[in-house]
């Protein structure tokens, strides 16, 4: 997550919260999804309805109101379908749920229904004013959640953490980190060579800081495990 | 406090609140919220310390996560806890109070709307060929005949269709007025300015070939709160134009979503009225065979029951909204 583009936002008692903000790629990305999806929509409400006039093209009622069912399924599409399911599901799209993202106030809370609708009642000026101002906006907002004071953000549920248990003196939140990636990336990474080295590095600087820690710990047959033993290191 | 002691006795606390999270789909009693929300502020004051003491960390990455994932779950939308406003409290309380709000800007756009009227009417009365212009040849060919355009609402297609193309057309005619006030405003003048034209010019090219009263005959069960609708559909998008370029003391992000939501739920309360104006205008108005006085009693009826629907509780209203 570190790769993400943050904004803060004031939370109780004024603490800064960082937020996820989702940038102009990854939304456009979304919108294409949505987009298709609802050209898939279009589609099947056509056809379904094409077919539903043939089979019953002899009751009476059906001529009259076929045409009308159609119609109104392809209004409520057309402004329909992004609300919608927003609203449902409380800020994610098909789009959105592709691509990890979803809406959120400007104070980070659940928007209600009317931001919702309001947001996306106006994606039609979005269609050409929402790329420039996001691109220029560093919450990444286009008009419509101008209008309905809402942001998108990057939602990845919950990631497996390393907490590191004990500490050797004088090491501070860069040493912590280094160490934290590497734990969390070694069982991924291809080059076991490199990681071999980057391991026994973290051992010499845990030697040199702190040695008790490494008493009674073979760091030779396996340094990732000898600093997982050394600095009890716990999932969680 | 050093980082391993730190999530060593923190810890525990981050890991109850992220199992009320997870619990949170179920409805909470009392006493589950209280502690929810004490456990709420306790991440946060540790995700504040985590950020500024140990950057980047596991702990901070986690409490951060748990920060947003716990204020998207606590703090709601909505203003006065009533962001799901049942039907009747939206039609009997909301809308009429929202639309007592909006007067100012209702005259401003009835206002508009008349001297756009007024405008064509003088065009047209001075230019007849700028009618042809407005309206195509055929339609003016029928007015030369004696025929007024408007009976192909039933007899070139079904009324069901025209009826409810007819509907989604004024909808969408609604929703382009508001959706516009975030240009500055620019879009509910262009609908108020285009359609008052376009009355204007009808009326006067009617009037040109002695088929005013026919017009009037037509227009008179579904025009009044057709009109009526377009120019506080209008007012609604003014609204929005109106927070974008004059936010006043408030900042301006405060005022926009403010009357964006104002302006919305003015707007969708005219919504149901525009479907139902569809329907009379292709059922009622185009019938030769009903009499004047039936749509303009309808006409007028309709357009009173809008209006007191509208006014008539705002008293109340007002005070609910405050």
């Amino acid at each position: 997550m570190a790769d993400l583009q943050r904004e803060s936002i004031l939370t109780l008692d004024n603490i800064r919260l960082d937020l996820p903000i989702a940038g102009i790629g990854s939304r456009t990305l979304a919108a294409i999804v949505d987009y298709l999806c609802l050209a898939v929509l279009w589609i099947l409400w056509i056809l379904a309805s094409l077919l539903t006039f043939v089979a019953l093209k002899d009751v009476p009622w059906v001529a009259t109101w076929a045409p009308v069912v159609n119609l109104g399924g392809l209004f409520l599409l057309d402004w329909g379908y992004f609300a919608g399911q927003e609203i449902a599901t409380g800020g994610r799209t098909l789009g959105k749920r592709a691509l990890k993202l979803r809406v959120l106030t400007a104070e980070g809370g659940a928007p209600g229904a009317w931001a919702l609708l309001a947001r996306n009642l106006v994606r039609s000026l979005d269609l050409v004013f929402g790329i420039p101002l996001m691109a220029l906006d560093p919450l990444a907002r286009r008009l419509g959640d101008r209008l309905a004071g809402t942001l998108v953000v990057h939602d990845r549920g919950r990631e497996a953490a390393l907490f590191i248990g004990r500490v050797p003196p004088g090491w501070g939140p860069r040493e912590l980190t280094l160490v934290e990636a590497l734990l969390a990336r070694a069982g991924t990474m291809d080059d076991a060579g490199r990681v071999r080295d980057m391991a026994e590095q973290v051992l010499r600087r845990i030697e040199r800081d702190a040695p008790e820690l490494l008493a009674r710990i073979d760091t030779r047959s396996d340094p990732v495990a000898a600093i997982r033993r050394a600095l009890e290191v716990e999932e969680g | 406090m050093d980082y391993a002691r730190f999530v060593r006795l923190r810890r525990p606390v981050w890991e109850a609140f992220e199992r009320q999270l997870a619990a949170s789909g179920r409805r909470p009693s009392h006493a589950d919220l209280e502690e929810t929300a004490l456990r709420y502020r306790q991440v946060l004051h540790d995700h504040a310390l985590a950020a500024a003491r140990y950057p980047g960390t596991a702990a901070a990455q986690r409490l951060r996560s748990l920060a947003v994932e716990g204020t998207h779950r606590l703090i709601r939308d909505g203003r006065n806890g009533r962001e799901d406003d049942g039907l009747v409290r939206f039609f009997t309380r909301t809308f009429p109070a929202l639309f007592r709000l909006h007067l100012p800007l209702i005259g401003v756009a009835a206002a508009l709307f008349l001297l756009s009227i007024f405008w064509g009417l003088a065009i047209t009365a001075f230019r007849p060929s700028l009618g042809t212009a407005i309206l195509g040849p055929a339609a003016v060919a029928g007015l030369e005949e004696g025929r007024l355009w408007t009976e192909s609402l039933v007899t070139t297609t079904p009324p069901s269709v025209s009826s409810s193309s007819i509907a989604t057309n004024n909808v969408s005619v609604a929703l382009t007025a508001w959706i516009g006030g975030l240009l500055a405003g620019l879009g509910p003048l262009y609908v108020l300015v285009t359609n008052g034209l376009l009355l204007g010019s009808v009326l006067g090219l009617t009037l040109h070939y002695s088929m005013g009263g026919e017009l009037l005959e037509f227009i008179s069960a579904h025009g009044f709160l057709e009109l009526t609708l377009i120019v506080v559909a209008s007012a609604a998008g003014l609204g929005v134009g109106r927070a974008m370029v004059a936010a006043g003391d408030r900042p301006r992000s405060l005022a926009l979503r403010d009357a964006g939501r104002d302006s919305l739920k003015l707007l969708l309360g005219c919504l149901p009225w525009f479907v139902l104006l569809a329907a009379v205008e292709v059922f009622v108005s185009p019938r030769p065979e009903l009499p004047v006085s039936l749509k303009l009693v309808l006409g007028l009826s309709l357009e009173t029951a809008f209006l007191a629907l509208a006014l008539y509780p705002h008293r109340q209203a007002t005070r609910d909204s405050q």
